[in-house]
């Protein structure tokens, strides 16, 4: 439906298609990366689920899912919240919807053809860094270019004279994932090997996280819960101190990914200070955020994309403690190549940033589509299957991480360690699965929505009607 | 735009630059938003502190230490005394060389053993390369790192020894911590200048006249 307008003018396209291209398409690879998901925990579960193809085996689907999720899901609901929030920050108009139709078809190209060149095993062979070359200059110049242009030009054509404190993210963030982006694919371009290579896919995967995942995810929390609340931001200073220390402190420790390996040990030095420092940013932006709940608590528990958004901030807390503090050699040692490791990944992508980003489509999609949520039923739904699905997946990789770090150490026999963390395995399956299934739910509401969500009359918001079913 | 620094901890800002941000701040809405101007709690200031005393102290190098062949030295000693001869399990027999090299161990040692346990099939390959290590004396034992069952010569460039050269060991302070410092330091003047350049958190934005 939105294709008609890839070619219509600018003015006569309507306001928010790209953001509503970019919503439902993030939705789309939400289920397609939670589903290979739960896919993928079977295949370690029951190691006799779908055998006897290359294409099903777990090395081939393994990053398909990563990718899925992290350039699909997180990054598209990025792209859906910018397309929104950044005008609507600027008191004006997105600077092209027209670019941004296209931003969002190329996008959905581009991450197609990636994906199924991987599921083909065609790959760099890097972790997160899986991507081909030719993909990685279609990613480039089709998604983060666009993308950024976009959001560059809307703040440039701002009505407002200050610029509210997710712009800050959203503008600095876009071009640090782009410098990240054309620098950490650079081990393939120029034939980097060994070492070099290690720390270059590695500074790429850290800062994917640092300076993208988790920044922005946060920049949309300071959008959401003033908006929700109709409270103010509590601290713009506050503010200032977790944008700059999020510079200063997240861009720096990628050494601390690679703590036993012979990179000199003055670097890892720095990094693991730097790493323990990450805690800085967080404690400022769960601060802010929390204190701008006051007297709104109630929203908690009556108000679905609060829910959501609050839930996203409480999960900062346990993702920057184990992040600050596994990183250090002392503990690095310990949980490094574990389960515990994928845990905490889980608890970032699929915990803090999810979180925040789900609350942030839910409000966006309705505003945009003028349309009231088809379900509440069937969005607490989502919201408890996503939430318990989620803890069962964090809390049995975490105690699997413990066992297989317990079985490094004290030089277990490797099948001993698979037999003791079977029964996690199959937890974590279960976990996923419920992710999973929430998230079908959640594209047939959204879906509905837009169908048969009641009409929003003109100056009302969505969250302040009441719910119909 | 100017700088004042009578009173540092109040603003930086003149009065004029203080009005003026507090005009802007009240004249406009960003899409229905608005920000307040409140200080950062102090018991989130004493947070802060703690974690950058936090940072220093639990990333230290004495942290995580790898193990050494100086480790490991009663542990070669012991292994062809009679009382482990006479022990036909290798897992028994590791267990008793352990227990006594244990006791003979000064604290940093045992903390090490601890941490770092080897079989007795390690044992008998980094016995001989121990011994070798000693015979020719020239770096000291706990210049060369344990990897499971091999010795190799660390590659460290710690604190320099008489003649000049670095100690290969890990040093309790490096230049890492040094650059760390003086990082971490131009971060908070820089962050102390950003905010104080604000208005002081004790003057509230009135919005109700926003847009």
């Amino acid at each position: 439906m939105l294709i008609k307008y890839l070619f219509a003018k600018n003015e006569d396209i309507p306001a928010g298609s790209s953001s509503v291209f970019f919503g439902f398409s993030a939705i789309f690879w939400f289920v397609v990366g939670t589903g290979l998901g739960s896919f993928n925990a079977a295949k370690l579960a029951f190691p006799d689920w779908v055998t006897g193809s290359e294409m099903f085996a777990f090395g081939h689907m393994r990053q398909v899912h990563v990718l899925a999720v992290i350039l699909g899901w997180i990054s598209m609901a990025f792209a859906m919240t910018m397309m929104y929030m950044t005008p609507a920050l600027g008191n004006t108009k997105l600077w092209s919807e027209k670019l941004g139709l296209w931003n969002a078809f190329l996008w959905n190209v581009g991450l197609s053809i990636g994906l199924f060149l991987l599921w083909m095993g065609i790959t760099s062979g890097r972790e997160y860094s899986d991507l081909i070359w030719p993909v990685d200059i279609i990613i480039f110049f089709g998604v983060l270019l666009p993308l950024g242009i976009n959001v560059w030009m809307t703040i440039a054509h701002r009505r407002t004279q200050g610029i509210y404190i997710t712009n800050w993210f959203f503008g600095a963030c876009v071009f640090m994932i782009m410098v990240v982006f054309a620098v950490g694919q650079s081990p393939e371009l120029f034939n980097l090997t060994g070492l070099t290579e290690a720390y270059m896919t590695f500074w790429f995967a850290h800062n994917v996280l640092g300076l993208w995942i988790t920044p922005v995810a946060a920049a949309i929390a300071y959008y959401t819960i003033p908006k929700l609340t109709g409270n103010p931001l509590y601290s713009h200073r506050i503010g200032h101190l977790h944008f700059w220390s999020i510079i200063a402190f997240y861009s720096t420790p990628a050494s601390h990914h690679l703590m036993s390996a012979p990179l000199p040990e003055w670097l890892k030095s720095f990094a693991s200070v730097e790493g323990v420092l990450i805690l800085i940013p967080a404690v400022a932006f769960v601060a802010n955020i929390l204190l701008t709940m006051k007297g709104k608590w109630s929203m908690f528990v009556e108000n679905i994309e609060t829910k959501f958004s609050i839930t996203g901030v409480l999960l900062a807390i346990p993702l920057n403690m184990q992040g600050g503090f596994q990183q250090t050699r002392a503990i690095n040692w310990y949980i490094h190549g574990t389960g515990w490791i994928v845990a905490h990944a889980h608890l970032a992508l699929l915990g803090m940033s999810t979180f925040l980003e789900i609350a942030a489509v839910y409000f966006g999609l309705q505003q945009i589509l003028r349309r009231k949520l088809y379900s509440l039923a069937l969005a607490n739904f989502h919201y408890w299957f996503v939430l318990i699905g989620f803890c069962i997946y964090w809390i049995s990789m975490t105690i699997a991480g413990l066992i297989q770090g317990a079985g490094k150490i004290y030089e277990v026999p490797y099948i001993d360690v698979v037999v003791a963390e079977h029964p996690y395995m199959i937890a974590r399956w279960v976990g996923g699965t419920m992710v999973f299934t929430g998230n079908l739910v959640w594209l047939y509401n959204m879906y509905m929505t837009a169908r048969e969500g009641t009409v929003v009359p003109a100056g009302r918001y969505a969250h302040e009607m009441a719910y119909e079913r | 735009m100017a700088i004042k620094f009578d009173q540092p901890f109040y603003s930086l800002s003149d009065e004029t630059e203080q009005n003026r941000i507090i005009e802007l701040w009240e004249a406009e809405k960003h899409g229905g938003l608005w920000e307040a101007n409140n200080r950062l709690p102090l018991p989130l200031t004493f947070l802060m502190a703690l974690i950058v005393l936090t940072a220093f102290m639990m990333t230290m190098p004495i942290w995580g230490q790898r193990p050494t062949a100086h480790d490991f030295v009663e542990h070669v000693a012991l292994m062809d005394t009679p009382e482990i001869q006479a022990i036909e399990d290798p897992v028994a027999k590791m267990a008793r060389v352990h227990e006594i090299a244990y006791q003979r161990a000064d604290s940093r040692v045992k903390a090490s053993l601890e941490r770092h346990p080897i079989t007795w099939d390690d044992l008998l390959n980094i016995a001989p390369e121990i011994k070798e290590a000693q015979a020719s004396g020239k770096y000291p034992l706990d210049y060369y790192s344990v990897l499971a069952d091999t010795i190799v010569l660390a590659n460290f460039e710690g604190n320099p020894t008489a003649d000049g050269s670095p100690e290969r060991k890990q040093p309790w302070w490096d230049k890492g911590y040094t650059i760390d410092v003086f990082y971490v330091t131009y971060f908070f003047i820089f962050a102390f200048f950003v905010c104080k350049r604000l208005p002081h958190f004790s003057r509230k934005p009135d919005m109700s006249s926003a847009k």
